[in-house]
């Protein structure tokens, strides 16, 4: 479809108060509740590169490019957006947007509403709406573009998005190791402490090889640094002397094929085998990471569902897959489950699984305090609930 | 009767209504507006609150302030009404080091915030140049810059939450992590038409292990702005990248000897943060490519103070301009970085047609030009020669594929100039946001939307 056909299609199905839902690679199809639609909005033409403005380190780029397409021209140029989602070669600019998919690499980079200085939605009308443009720094009215990012297509739709590009880092480095018995506590306040920052810092506990490393009995820490050659030798060196002071013995150092580990832990985020596993988000600081990380696991454990863990000590994520061996069991205990994890944290997501009960489960939990002026926006935008109907938290 | 409501609410000594007092409370950094029939200085959500119900019943317009330091008419009081002054909600309520964000009262200074836990090795990132008498909540009403924005980002970037009493008086809670659209993202930069901010969680950072500060000194701006277009294009990106020109540097040293170099048409301040190994690298890159722009001199501060005075002598370069001319206009514009050195060619030969004085310091780093169009407001042609040249400034960032503003704000100043870079569909976009949280245009009327936008949709 083209801007225009977009437009029309909305503008028709708006006057025929008919809904349609909106598709872009659909790697994170299972995040929100499932919404009746008859009719979809495929972006997949749109798939460019507008403008790479090398020199101004700005881009304007169509919502159906994919992740991987996207950083392959930018790199071209020697740049990069740090839009961290998973599946890249399917995941699309546009519905990394609309999910507002938070990434490991956001406190260096800023998250995906940091990272947008404009956009181009059309609207459920068929108005083509503009924010911002093409510079870095704008107060020129409402920057509507965050309105759109993380708003699941249900205020419009994102046909075009320009971002802040950045140099690619000249160097990086994953270092890996095995956590031993009682040392993750320890490991994660080191790394808080390290001077030089990783990128990326993850602790995991399970996801087999879907990871790299080995887990030790307190899972396994995985540490991202991008940088210049002298800065990824001193974060070496630190955090090799700082995991020590952990009791951590020993740590692996990967060099080549970097970007395909990272993406594997990206990928890991939304991993689902079937119909007999979920896997929910929790946001907090990272200070308390560790606590919910463990209390949430214990929870699902005492349901007697296996668990897998992965914690983003940088920005307090905690990723929790819990599942069966096969879909029966699991639909008998997930729902005991998702209460107590929701007993837990009432505002965590699900954000991947395929079992039909999970139909019967709230994907959002406890709406947000100003959900009543959310609902105000909705319908302002989309007066005939025609996008996305029902997807989004508190049922907009 | 307002008056006595307002009195009994938060306390007489909270209400204001001396013609001394609401004539201070007319002005911004811009302009002047009404005189407003009360100033009210809440100390506490639940009297902010009181307030605005108060206010509603009287039918009276509320505007939200902080400071007062703004520059483009955003805190003055256009219809009159009520002003809210939050200079009594200073406080730094709580600071979590391990999370590094601490929890704040809209008036707290923004420099006081960054002073505060300097002891725990963290700072607050945006620091506009009137950061020892510009509040958080004020900052968070304009979205505030400054100079180190150019790697940390505007205060839309470092505020996490936000508490929010709306147009009704009722307070809710909004954060940028929770589930549900990013109001906190439309919040921030709104100036106080969506709702007024009355306590916020931001960012902190963590203090930088080292940081150094470079003086190119050219012999033209173009040379100077070229240099700042092949920093950025080189892929590097210091923390800041500030330009002077000639007038900025005489009226900067005549104000503060703070070690610029006098003799200069141009000099690029330039700050590099982080350690040592890097700075080293990054001052040899950049050191070669002011060379090849033709940089005259080029040197390292070599001090802890040497480096703390040229940053006072830049952010007090606005002071400074007093030692110039009785009067000036600040333009705040932002283009492409490419289009730097045309952008700056254009701002000044548009007021040397006119016959003023131009003064240029701004963050080049961004393409943000601020410049200073000095005049004598006795002499009204002076005034017409400055309103034209304003308004071709704005033409030749709008035409450069540039915005009309970068960190001042719309306010009043330049409502008729945002209809030149949105259509009336995008503005009509921004106005649904408006006509949920401000249906009865109560709050800071007037501001940022051009005359009529909108209104045909109000009830009244």
């Amino acid at each position: 479809m083209t801007l225009d056909d977009i437009a029309r299609t909305l503008r028709d199905r708006n006057e025929t108060r008919q809904p349609l839902s909106i598709k872009g690679g659909g790697t994170l199809g299972a995040m929100g509740t499932a919404c009746i639609a008859t009719a979809a909005i495929d972006l997949k033409k749109l798939n460019r590169l507008v403008a790479h403005e090398h020199a101004d380190l700005t881009c304007s780029v169509q919502a159906g490019m994919t992740l991987s397409a996207f950083a392959k021209a930018l790199a071209e140029g020697g740049q990069f957006v740090p839009l961290d989602a998973p599946v890249r070669s399917k995941a699309t600019v546009g519905g990394t947007l609309a999910a507002g998919w938070l990434g490991p690499r956001r406190h260096r980079y800023g998250k995906p509403r940091d990272l947008a200085i404009g956009s181009q939605v059309v609207l459920a009308d068929g108005t083509v709406a503009n924010a911002g443009g093409m510079v870095v720094k704008n107060v020129s009215g409402y920057d509507m573009t965050k309105l759109y990012i993380g708003s699941f297509g249900t205020l419009g739709v994102i046909t075009r998005a320009n971002f802040k590009t950045m140099p690619l880092p000249r160097a990086r480095r994953m270092l890996i190791a095995a956590l031993p018995e009682r040392s993750r506590d320890r490991a994660l306040q080191q790394v808080a402490h390290l001077a030089a920052q990783p990128a990326m810092a993850v602790c995991v506990e399970g996801f087999g090889k879907a990871i790299a490393g080995e887990d030790g009995i307190d899972g396994r820490i995985l540490l991202l640094f991008e940088g210049s050659p002298s800065y990824i030798e001193r974060a070496t060196r630190d955090s090799r002397s700082a995991l020590g002071r952990a009791g951590v013995p020993e740590t692996y150092i990967i060099d080549a094929g970097v970007e395909q580990q990272f993406e594997r832990v990206l990928d890991a985020c939304i991993s689902e085998t079937g119909e007999r596993t979920m896997m929910y988000r929790s946001l907090g600081t990272p200070g308390s990471a560790q606590e919910r990380a463990t209390r949430l696991r214990d929870a699902a454990n005492r349901r007697e569902l296996f668990t897998d863990v992965l914690l983003d000590a940088m920005n307090g994520d905690v990723f929790l897959n819990v599942s069966e061996r096969d879909a029966r069991a699991f639909a008998q205990k997930i729902e005991a489950c998702d209460d107590d994890l929701r007993a837990i944290d009432p505002c965590s997501v699900i954000v991947s699984g395929r079992a039909p009960i999970r139909a019967s489960l709230d994907a959002w939990g406890k709406p947000p305090a100003a959900i009543e002026k959310m609902r105000e926006i909705k319908a302002r935008f989309d007066p005939n609930n025609i996008l996305n109907p029902g997807r989004f938290v508190g049922g907009i | 009767m307002l008056l006595e409501r307002l009195k009994e609410a938060l306390g007489a000594d909270a209400v204001k209504s001396e013609p001394e007092d609401l004539a201070v409370f007319s002005f911004d950094g811009y302009s002047q507006g009404r005189t407003p029939s009360a100033v009210v200085l809440p100390s506490s959500t639940r009297d902010a609150a009181a307030a605005v119900k108060i206010a509603n019943d009287c039918g009276e317009p509320i505007v939200a302030r902080g400071a007062g330091t703004g520059l483009c008419g955003g805190a003055v009081p256009a219809q009159g009404g009520i002003v809210f002054s939050f200079a009594r909600m200073n406080r730094l309520l709580e600071v979590d080091v391990r999370n590094r964000r601490a929890r704040v009262q809209p008036g707290l200074i923004n420099l006081e915030l960054s002073n505060r836990v300097a002891s725990d090795g963290l700072f607050y990132a945006p620091d506009p140049s009137s950061q020892k008498a510009c509040t958080i909540g004020g900052n968070i009403g304009t979205n505030a810059g400054g100079p180190h924005c150019l790697s940390y980002g505007t205060t839309v970037n470092h505020v996490l939450a936000l508490e929010i009493v709306d147009s009704n008086g009722d307070v809710f809670e909004i954060g940028v992590d929770e589930n549900g659209y990013d109001l906190t993202g439309v919040l921030v930069g709104s100036e106080g038409t969506l709702g007024m901010t009355t306590s916020a969680w931001v960012r902190l950072m963590r203090a930088p292990e080292a940081v150094r500060v470079w003086l190119a000194a050219f012999t033209d701006v173009e040379s100077a702005s070229a240099a700042v277009s092949a920093i950025i294009g080189a892929g590097l990106v210091p923390t800041a990248l500030e330009m002077l020109d000639r007038l900025a540097l005489e009226a900067v040293e005549a104000a503060f000897h703070a070690g610029y170099p006098t003799d200069a048409e141009a000099v690029l301040l330039v700050e590099g943060a982080g350690f040592e190994d890097d700075l080293n690298a990054d001052e040899r890159e950049i050191a070669r490519i002011v060379k090849e722009c033709g940089a005259t001199s080029w040197r390292s501060a070599r001090s802890q103070a040497e480096r703390d005075a040229l940053w006072a002598g830049r952010k007090g370069a606005l002071g400074a301009a007093g030692l110039i001319a009785p009067n000036y206009y600040l333009q705040d514009i932002v283009v492409p970085r490419t289009k730097l050195p045309r952008a700056l060619s254009v701002v000044n030969q548009a007021c040397a047609e006119r016959g003023l004085k131009t003064m240029n310091v701004f963050h080049a780093g961004d393409g943000n030009l601020h410049p200073l169009l000095m005049y004598d407001r006795s002499d009204t042609k002076q005034v017409g020669a400055v309103i034209d040249a304003g308004n071709e400034i704005l033409k030749t960032a709008i035409d450069l594929g540039g915005t009309i503003s970068g960190e001042h704000g719309v306010g009043l100043e330049k409502r008729d100039a945002l209809a030149k870079i949105y259509s009336t569909d995008d503005l009509a976009t921004m106005a649904r946001v408006r006509d949920v949280f401000d249906p009865r245009r109560m709050l800071n009327p007037e501001k940022i939307f051009p005359a009529g936008v909108g209104c045909a949709e109000i009830p009244r």
